[in-house]
């Protein structure tokens, strides 16, 4: 009988406390699907002079180029800068200072669910491959979103779709011989 | 999936390819009008049998006409049916004398865009084709049609046919053929596109409300680098290869998923072999093809002969790279199966993520195409 407003005092705090921790359970449970949702801002890292931060409306800003491919038996339009223009703005070797030890890099683009391809500053620099390597952020004129933005890379001279990535989140540059 | 590769040309991955499937196609004359939105290619179609909206009708009347069994008992729609998606929701189908098919009825929704048609069958492509094996066949008894048992005077004593046939066919003498029946089916058949599922709603219409965040996050599983689905249901069609007006024909595909391992040199029950039934190469036992997974919510039982009850089930399939039967009959390690395709090679996923990838896959039902008029029964009830 003594026990009981003890009991009661029980009963109260793990009310309380699952009354705390229900909220935190349901931030858990946010948190895991804010994770998930792709960020926005696509980074540039490595052996560059600074780490570098783009949003869609920074590759608006430069000169953005539109590519129609084959996707699916119709016909869709692109819309993004080279990534050759994004890696000289990141201070990557191209350009005049691609040349000896800087033709030894390479760039791994990484995607959100984990996938990677790589891409060489020998095959998109004019003087070399010159190869058209896209990063979109426009698909038919609109905002990339779910499975396929906000970024992704459009291979237009691939013959196979595997280095087309989507989810594009991050570039790193590394340079083999510094 | 790869979040990334995607699907820009939908590349053949190579494996298990084969040389089947060139379809002598162009683009549909006629002005036929297909209603498809943004997005969809328009669909191939036989040089030798332009759309018109006349043939469709047709098609569609004999579709829905259990005056094509001989027993008067069965129509395609019996085992197509349209709210199932043009399936019938049993495990394996059965025919009109009551004798039961080895698998299970396929869907013939976006039928028109396959680069094969059967489960297992390399060599159909053409619905025209296609059509006389349900019609003819003995193995099993579908409709139990025999030529000369009279079935097109059946047709012909029908006054809806006797103008139908001449406006489908006005260039004819006498079109009541069994070549002109299996083109208007074929015809019907090509006229039943899905394309205005909430999934379609969201990806080509941008209505970011017309899917759940589940479903969005299913969708992202799906094409991404753990699960993979899209390397073998990729495209707009979510299936193996697909044909079009554009494209010429391109190789198809079958995959043994892991689904039987049996002990002994023929790994998957009998009589359903995959398409080794047809080449009788040992290493093409238990390869189908991947199916379209549009309106898949509705289609259950799923694989090839109804083995597997629910999408979740499917999804726990691949999940363990293979099903595993521990005893009875079809003991067997499906996972080990020798021919089973690498990209069968499992993955994990919490209960969290695997309803999400349900939720994907039932966002991909189009309540449209189920009850649409056009594709429904046009004969009083």
């Amino acid at each position: 009988m003594n026990n009981r407003p003890l009991r009661k005092r029980y009963l109260s705090l793990l009310l309380a406390a699952v009354a705390l921790a229900g909220p935190f359970l349901n931030l858990s449970a946010r948190a895991w699907r804010q994770d998930s949702k792709p960020s926005e801002t696509l980074l540039v890292t490595g052996d560059i002079p600074t780490p570098v931060g783009l949003k869609a409306e920074d590759l608006d800003k430069m000169q953005p180029e539109s590519v129609t491919v084959n996707e699916e038996d119709a016909s869709t339009n692109y819309t993004g800068v080279t990534l050759r223009s994004v890696l000289e703005k990141a201070g990557a070797p191209m350009g005049k200072s691609l040349r000896g030890k800087g033709l030894a890099s390479y760039v791994l683009a990484k995607a959100r669910d984990g996938y990677q391809v790589v891409f060489t500053p020998g095959e998109l620099d004019a003087s070399f491959g010159n190869e058209r390597v896209l990063i979109a952020y426009k698909r038919e004129g609109k905002a990339l979103f779910g499975y396929q933005g906000p970024f992704r890379i459009i291979c237009p001279n691939d013959k196979a779709g595997a280095r087309s990535i989507r989810m594009l989140e991050s570039l790193e540059v590394v340079r083999l011989r510094k | 999936m790869r979040t990334s590769p995607p699907s820009l040309p939908l590349f053949c991955l190579g494996i298990a390819c084969l040389g089947f499937g060139a379809i002598p196609l162009t683009q549909a004359g006629g002005g036929y009008d297909w209603r498809l939105p943004k997005g969809f290619p328009e669909p191939g179609v036989p040089v030798d049998n332009p759309m018109t909206a006349s043939k469709v009708e047709l098609g569609r009347r004999l579709f829905y006409d259990k005056r094509m069994s001989a027993n008067g008992k069965s129509s395609c729609a019996t085992c197509h049916k349209q709210e199932l998606a043009f399936t019938d929701g049993l495990k394996e189908s059965v025919g009109s004398t009551g004798e039961h098919h080895s698998r299970n009825a396929m869907s013939l929704v976006n039928v028109a865009y396959s680069a094969v048609l059967t489960w297992s069958d390399p060599t159909k492509t053409k619905l025209e084709d296609q059509a006389l094996v349900p019609m003819f066949g003995t193995h099993p008894i579908e409709l139990g049609l025999r030529e000369g048992d009279g079935f097109i005077s059946r047709l012909q004593s029908d006054a809806f046919y006797r103008q139908l046939f001449p406006t489908a066919f006005p260039e004819q003498a006498n079109p009541f053929t069994v070549g002109n029946v299996t083109k208007a089916i074929a015809c019907f058949e090509r006229s039943i596109i899905s394309a205005r599922s909430p999934y379609d709603r969201y990806h080509f219409g941008g209505d970011d409300n017309a899917v759940s965040p589940s479903a969005k996050h299913g969708e992202e599983l799906f094409f991404g680098e753990s699960c993979k689905c899209f390397q073998c249901h990729g495209g707009f069609n979510f299936s193996d290869a697909t044909v079009s007006a554009r494209t010429t024909g391109r190789h198809t595909e079958f995959h043994n998923t892991g689904l039987y391992n049996l002990s002994g040199e023929l790994t998957y029950p009998e009589p359903n072999l995959g398409i080794y039934e047809h080449t009788r190469l040992i290493t093409d036992i238990g390869k189908f093809k991947a199916p379209t997974l549009r309106n898949i919510a509705v289609t259950g039982p799923y694989m090839h002969d109804g083995s597997i009850a629910t999408l979740g089930e499917v999804v726990d399939h691949y999940a363990a790279g293979g099903r595993t039967i521990h005893d009875g009959l079809f003991a067997g390690e499906g996972s080990r199966n020798p021919n089973k395709d690498p990209r069968i090679a499992g993955f994990k996923i919490s209960p969290q993520d695997r309803a999400d990838l349900v939720a994907f896959l039932t966002c991909l039902t189009d309540q449209e195409v189920l009850h649409d008029p056009r594709f429904g029964n046009p004969w009083p009830q």
